[in-house]
C-alpha cells in the first residue's frame, strides 16, 4: 500500500492528504524520506505537528495562535506561513552559497600554507617557524555578509533555487579543481622566493618571513577575487588583516629576544622583495582568474546571470526599485 | 508588497516581544547590519574590467621586467669554483685525507677582471650542497649565551657541542659556531695588496643586540674533532664578525656569505691574485666551494629570474588581452541577457 502510494504521490506535483493524524503526518514525510535521498521539510504551527517536524530533514515551526509546541520542537521558527517563501528562496540559498564556498576557501587556505612547508622539506628537514597565527577574520565577515543576489531577485526568480539542488556551491568537481589550484599556488609560493634568492646571502629567517607575508597576502587577494559584495566591513577585514600582518610582523621583529629580530627592516629596503611578493600574487591567481572569465563568457550559471541583470540595471536606472 | 520579514533563527521564537517600551507591531527594529542592507559595491566581470586587469598587469610588469633585466645584467660577477682545482693532482684521489693532514692548505688563484668594476666589490664565498637549513643544525645554537656572559650554562640545546669532556661550557656552543667557515682570502693586483675591509659585513641589528659586547670565546674548538674555524678569545663576540655571518643560517643549501668588501674600482683585463688557505673540509659531503666578487645593484646581486619572470607574465598578459578583445569582438554575450538561463535555454 505504501508503495503504491509513494508511487502515486512522486508522479504528482502536489498532493493534498486531509484528515491526518499526527503520527500518519509523520508517516508521510517518513515514506519519502526513506525512499528517496531527498532533503525532506516540515512546517506546522500545532502540537500535532510536532511528529511531522521531527521526522523531516528540515522542520519549521510557527509561533502562533496554537502555542509553542510547534517551536520548542523545530530547527527554524517563524511567525507566519508566509515567511517559509523567503526562508527557503532567499536564506536558504545565501546560506547554501555561502557555506559552500567558505568550505572550499577553507580547504585551501589550510592546504596552500601546508603544502608550501612541504616543498620546503623537499629541500632540507626543516620545518619554519613562524609566530603568525592564521587570520581567519576575513573568512568570517565574508560567511556573513557575503551576498550573491538580492533578496529581490532570489523571490522574483524562484527557479534560481535550483541551485542548490544543482549542488552548484560545492561539489566533487569544484573541490579537485580548487586542489588543483592550490596546487600550483603552494608552488608559486615555493619556488619564486627559491629561485629568486638561489645563490644569495638570504637566511632562513628572511626567508620564512617572506613566506609568511606572501601566503597572507594571497590568500586574502584570493578571497578578494571571489567577494561579490564589497561592504566597509569587508575591505575592513581583508585589507586590515595583511595591515595586521604586517604590524605583528614588524613588532616580532623587533624584539631582540625572537630569532626573527630585525629580519623585515632587513628585507623591506630591498626592492627585491617587494618585487617577489608582487610576482607571487600576480602569478599564483592568474590561472584562477582566468578559469573564471572563461568560465563565465562562455558557460554562465543562472546565478552568474541574474546577478549581471541585477547589476546593470541598477547601475543604469538608480532610481527605480524593482 | 513584501513585508519586511525578521531573519531566522534556528531555535529561538520569531516572534518575541523585544524588551522596551511597548510597541503595536512586533517587528525588531530595523538596522541595516542586520537586515543586511549595509551599501555595498558589487563587482562584476564585464570585458572592459577583463581587458583592463590584464593590459594594467602588462604594463607595469613588462617595464619593471626591463628595468630588472638591464640590473642584472650591469651586475659584473666573477666566480672561481677551487676546492677540487686547490687539492694537487697527486693527492685528489682521497680528498678527505688531504683536508685533515698537515699539508700546506695555500693556494694561488688568478681571476681575470671581465668588466669594469666599480666599488664597493663584494667578496663572498659560496657553499653548494651544504644544508644549514637542516632542522637540527639549525636548532644547534643558545642565543641567550651569545648575548649575555651570564647565562654561559645555557647549553642544553647545543649538543653535541655543549660542553669539552671536562665538562666545562663552551662558548659559543653549538654545531653552527663549530662549523664556522674557515678559508681565508687574500686579493692583490700587480704585486700590490688589495685592501679587504672586514667591518661591517654582519647586520648592525645583530651585532648590537644578538651577540654581547662582554662575552668572550671560551673553551672553543678544543675538542679531538675540529668542525671549523677557530675564534681570537680576547675578542668579544659582538666584533666576531665573520662569526655573526655564520650564524646567520642560511635558508637554502647553496648560498653565499660575505667575506669583505673591496673599496677600490678594478679595470676591465686586469689580473687579480688570490692567495686563499683552503682549510675548510666540504670533501667529505661533496660540497664546493667558489669565490665570488660581485658588484651590486638596486636589485642585489646577478639574478635574471625576477626579470625574466616579470617579463614572461607582463607579456601573457598583454597576449590574454588581445585574445580576450578579439573574443569579446567575435563572440559577444550580452551581460544579464535571460536568453541564457538555463529554464530559457532548455525549456
Amino acid at each position: 500500500m505504501s508503495n503504491t502510494l509513494f508511487d502515486l504521490a512522486t508522479s504528482c506535483r502536489v498532493v493534498l492528504c486531509c484528515r491526518v493524524a499526527p503520527l500518519q503526518k509523520a508517516g508521510i514525510v517518513d515514506l519519502i524520506k526513506s525512499r528517496t535521498d531527498d532533503m525532506t521539510l516540515a512546517i506546522g504551527d500545532g502540537a500535532n505537528d510536532v511528529s511531522m517536524i521531527q521526522m523531516a530533514d528540515v522542520g519549521v515551526g510557527i509561533c502562533g495562535q496554537e502555542g509553542r509546541q510547534a517551536v520548542m520542537a523545530s530547527d527554524f521558527a517563524m511567525g507566519q506561513f508566509r515567511f517559509l517563501k523567503r526562508l527557503l528562496l532567499v536564506h536558504g540559498h545565501w546560506n547554501y552559497q555561502r557555506v559552500g564556498y567558505l568550505v572550499l576557501y577553507n580547504f585551501y587556505r589550510n592546504a596552500v600554507f601546508v603544502l608550501m612547508l612541504f616543498w620546503y622539506i623537499l629541500f632540507t628537514a626543516f620545518s619554519t617557524t613562524s609566530a603568525l597565527t592564521d587570520w581567519s577574520i576575513p573568512t568570517i565577515v565574508v560567511g556573513i555578509l557575503d551576498k550573491d543576489l538580492s533578496d529581490k531577485t532570489l523571490l522574483k526568480y524562484s527557479k534560481l533555487y535550483g541551485a542548490g539542488h544543482r549542488h552548484e556551491s560545492y561539489n566533487m568537481y569544484l573541490f579537485w579543481i580548487m586542489m588543483i589550484d592550490t596546487l600550483w599556488q603552494s608552488l608559486v609560493l615555493f619556488y619564486i622566493p627559491v629561485f629568486t634568492y638561489s645563490e644569495s646571502t638570504m637566511d632562513i629567517w628572511s626567508m620564512g618571513s617572506l613566506w609568511t607575508i606572501a601566503v597572507v597576502v594571497l590568500v586574502n587577494v584570493h578571497l578578494a577575487m571571489d567577494i561579490q559584495r564589497w561592504v566597509s566591513f569587508t575591505h575592513i577585514a581583508i585589507w586590515g588583516s595583511i595591515i595586521i600582518t604586517y604590524a605583528c610582523v614588524v613588532v616580532l621583529d623587533s624584539i631582540p629576544y625572537f630569532p626573527n629580530y630585525g629580519t623585515i627592516y632587513h628585507l623591506a629596503k630591498f626592492p627585491t622583495y617587494w618585487l617577489s611578493i608582487l610576482l607571487i600574487t600576480v602569478l599564483a591567481l592568474l590561472p584562477r582568474f582566468i578559469f573564471k572569465v572563461i568560465r563565465q563568457t562562455f558557460w554562465p550559471s543562472d546565478i552568474q546571470i541574474a546577478r549581471e541583470a541585477e547589476i546593470l540595471r541598477k547601475r543604469r536606472s538608480p532610481t527605480r526599485s524593482w | 508588497m513584501n513585508s519586511n520579514a525578521p531573519s531566522s533563527s534556528s531555535g529561538a521564537t520569531g516572534s518575541a516581544d523585544s524588551s522596551g517600551p511597548r510597541r503595536n507591531s512586533k517587528r525588531p527594529k530595523y538596522s541595516r547590519f542586520t537586515q543586511q542592507e549595509l551599501p555595498a559595491c558589487k563587482p562584476i566581470l564585464t570585458p572592459r574590467w577583463v581587458i583592463s586587469a590584464f593590459m594594467l598587469v602588462s604594463i607595469v610588469f613588462i617595464p619593471i621586467g626591463l628595468a630588472s633585466l638591464f640590473a642584472s645584467r650591469d651586475v659584473v660577477e666573477i666566480i672561481d669554483r677551487y676546492e677540487t682545482d686547490c687539492i694537487p693532482q697527486a693527492l685528489r684521489n682521497d680528498k678527505v685525507k688531504y683536508i685533515q693532514g698537515p699539508e700546506d692548505k695555500t693556494c694561488n688563484r688568478t681571476l681575470r677582471v671581465p668588466k669594469h668594476m666599480k666599488q664597493p666589490i663584494y667578496v663572498y664565498y659560496q657553499l653548494d650542497n651544504f644544508y644549514q637549513n637542516h632542522r637540527r643544525y639549525v636548532k644547534s645554537r643558545s642565543d641567550k649565551q651569545l648575548k649575555d656572559p651570564k647565562s654561559e650554562n645555557d647549553v642544553s640545546s647545543c649538543k653535541p657541542e655543549d660542553t669539552t669532556p671536562g665538562s666545562n661550557q663552551i662558548v659559543p656552543c653549538g654545531l653552527i659556531a663549530w662549523s664556522m667557515f674557515n678559508d681565508t682570502y687574500s686579493f692583490s693586483r700587480n704585486s700590490e695588496q688589495l685592501p679587504l675591509n672586514k667591518k661591517g659585513i654582519s647586520w648592525k641589528s645583530d651585532r648590537q643586540h644578538k651577540f654581547g659586547k662582554k662575552v668572550f670565546p671560551k673553551n672553543f674548538q678544543n675538542g679531538t674533532l675540529i668542525g671549523g674555524a677557530h675564534l681570537n678569545s680576547s675578542i668579544p663576540l659582538s666584533e666576531q664578525e665573520d662569526l655573526i655571518v655564520w650564524m646567520r643560517t642560511a635558508a637554502l643549501p647553496t648560498f653565499r656569505k660575505l667575506y669583505g668588501k673591496i673599496e677600490v674600482d678594478l679595470q676591465a683585463n686586469e689580473i687579480i691574485q688570490v692567495q686563499l688557505k683552503n682549510y675548510y673540509n666540504t670533501y667529505s659531503f661533496n660540497g664546493k666551494k667558489k669565490l665570488v666578487l660581485s658588484t651590486t645593484s638596486w636589485l642585489g646581486g646577478k639574478n635574471d629570474f625576477i626579470g625574466i619572470a616579470y617579463l614572461s607574465v607582463g607579456g601573457l598578459c598583454f597576449v590574454l588581452a588581445m585574445a580576450f578583445t578579439i573574443i569579446y569582438l567575435v563572440k559577444p554575450r550580452r551581460l544579464g541577457d535571460p536568453s541564457y538561463l538555463s529554464w530559457n535555454r532548455n525549456p
